[in-house]
């Protein structure tokens, strides 16, 4: 479970995030939408740690992200904005070397090793170096370190960024399918800034403008209001956006 | 030791032993060292040959300075290359605090020296072979280049953990690495005395004695270890690792 609590964020002075809050629990999928620098990514490293909030509280799984950081990172599995990895690592070396920072070793390491190498079809690329591999399978190889430990929460930042369309649409089902497994039901949170893509794939949609929360509501509502007032989807969430820059420059 | 305690040092030697294989993957350390020992080697035989003395007094002399400058290139990408390519935020995000990912890369660093350490060992070999060196200064001579690697692996991290450009860090590290150990030269250290005007500030001899290994690595190659010399490179080397650390979560607020 995520829990995002009246954050605010600022770099110097500057406002990035302003007092924020959501819940993402166990088994939903929640899109995260907004144009660049409205404070997404800001907001999910805050939840992975990486940053501290200026003011306002995280938790992850009941874990304060500035009280238990290790503890939480032990919950969660991160892919970063930019999804840098360690170049010179052969992708085996990789998965292993964060699978044993997660204290897998053995058996267990092995098991969920095969596990993420099967479900993110990593078996070609596994002795190349990270460095040799293309973009669509460096993106899986972070999806891969993010879930190698069986993370009760994924926190992913653009993930389809580089995937063709026919991985989108099967990281789509992947992602359904581990947030929804049965007794290992996964709280996912993403980013993008495609909207159809965060509408097919999650079960509520958040909305960032100018550091502000302007849209917390779920995708089927979301569909139906559209449907209802006779806009597409796209149209309702601009509405919102721009009504918040108006606020904002007010 | 506490199973916490273990799997702390855990995660560090798992840091450690990711950084010696990134450094021998990339050509920089292992050139870093096998030209270093070439070059010490030669340097340490021609004086050798010239003076015809079976003593090791010369290379202690001038290995301080050498390793003021060698340290920093091994050091240089620790934390400043993770901040470029933005791996430290993948390797922030994993269950690692601060403390364990400095200690993990200071380890592997000072691994890095004591290879190149390991290395000039064929010059008291070659001296065994040829006399009776004094071996008790011998080996206390290499305990004090140890202690002294120890601490500028620390000072080169915590520059590396400042900088987010490797030559920066390298520069920063090898001047004040060099400027700590030239503190105690004697010239250096009556030029600074005469700087000030009250003859009892001797700012020269303060600094000497406060800040520079000199005069502690001279009572290693003498065969004295000291608790004081010990304490003096323990505290100077710990103080950088803190700081090293202090550095990176602060950028992170």
């Amino acid at each position: 479970m995520i829990d995002v609590q009246q954050v605010h964020k600022s770099y110097g002075g500057v406002p990035a995030v302003r007092g924020v809050s959501f819940r993402v629990k166990p088994g939903e999928i929640v899109g995260f939408l907004g144009p660049n620098g409205a404070g997404k990514s800001t907001i999910l490293k805050m939840i992975s740690t990486w940053h501290a909030p200026t003011a306002g509280r995280v938790t992850v799984s009941g874990f304060d992200t500035q009280i238990d950081a290790l503890e939480v990172r032990r919950h969660i599995g991160y892919l970063a904005e930019h999804n840098a990895l360690w170049e010179t690592m052969s992708v085996r070396a990789f998965l292993d070397f964060v699978g044993k920072m997660h204290a897998l070793r053995g058996a267990k390491l092995a098991e969920r090793r095969a596990w993420v190498i099967e479900r993110c079809e990593l078996a070609s690329v596994l002795a190349k170096r990270i460095s040799a591999c293309s973009k669509g399978f460096r993106q899986r190889i972070g999806v891969a370190a993010a879930l190698i430990h069986d993370p009760e929460v994924l926190v992913l930042d653009e993930p389809t960024h580089g995937l063709d369309p026919m991985q989108v649409v099967a990281f789509r089902d992947f992602i359904r399918e581990i947030a929804t497994a049965p007794g290992h039901e996964k709280a996912v949170l993403f980013s993008s800034h495609i909207l159809s893509e965060v509408a097919a794939i999650s079960d509520r949609v958040l909305v960032i403008q100018d550091g502000l929360l302007v849209l917390d509501e779920s995708t089927k509502d979301l569909l139906a209001r559209a449907a209802k007032e006779g806009v597409t989807l796209e149209s309702l969430v601009l509405g919102k956006v721009v009504a918040a820059k108006e606020e904002v420059a007010s | 030791m506490s199973a916490r305690l273990r799997l702390s040092l855990g995660r560090s030697f798992l840091i450690a032993r990711r950084e010696l294989i990134a450094a021998f993957d990339s050509a920089i350390a292992p050139v870093a060292i096998i030209v270093s020992l070439l070059f010490v080697t030669t340097a340490f035989m021609n004086g050798f040959f010239l003076a015809g003395r079976v003593e090791m007094a010369s290379f202690f002399a001038r290995l301080p300075l050498f390793l003021a400058l060698l340290v920093p290139a091994l050091t240089m990408r620790l934390f400043a290359e993770e901040k470029k390519t933005r791996t430290i935020e993948l390797l922030f995000s994993l269950p690692l605090s601060t403390g364990e990912a400095v200690l993990g890369k200071f380890l592997a660093s000072l691994g890095l020296v004591v290879l190149f350490l390991m290395g000039t060992l064929t010059i008291p070999a070659l001296l065994a072979w040829l006399g009776d060196p004094d071996g008790g200064a011998i080996v206390s001579g290499y305990l004090g280049l140890l202690c002294l690697s120890a601490e500028l692996c620390a000072l080169g991290l915590f520059f590396s953990a400042l900088a987010r450009d490797q030559i920066v860090a390298f520069v920063a590290a090898a001047v004040t690495g060099s400027a700590l150990i030239l503190f105690g030269d004697p010239r250096v250290k009556s030029a600074l005395d005469g700087l000030s005007d009250n003859p009892h500030a001797a700012p020269g001899t303060r600094l000497a004695e406060w800040l520079s290994p000199a005069g502690r690595l001279f009572e290693f190659d003498r065969g004295v270890v000291s608790l004081g010399s010990l304490f003096f490179f323990a505290s100077f080397t710990v103080f950088f690792l803190w700081a090293a650390g202090f550095v990176l979560d602060r950028e992170r607020e």
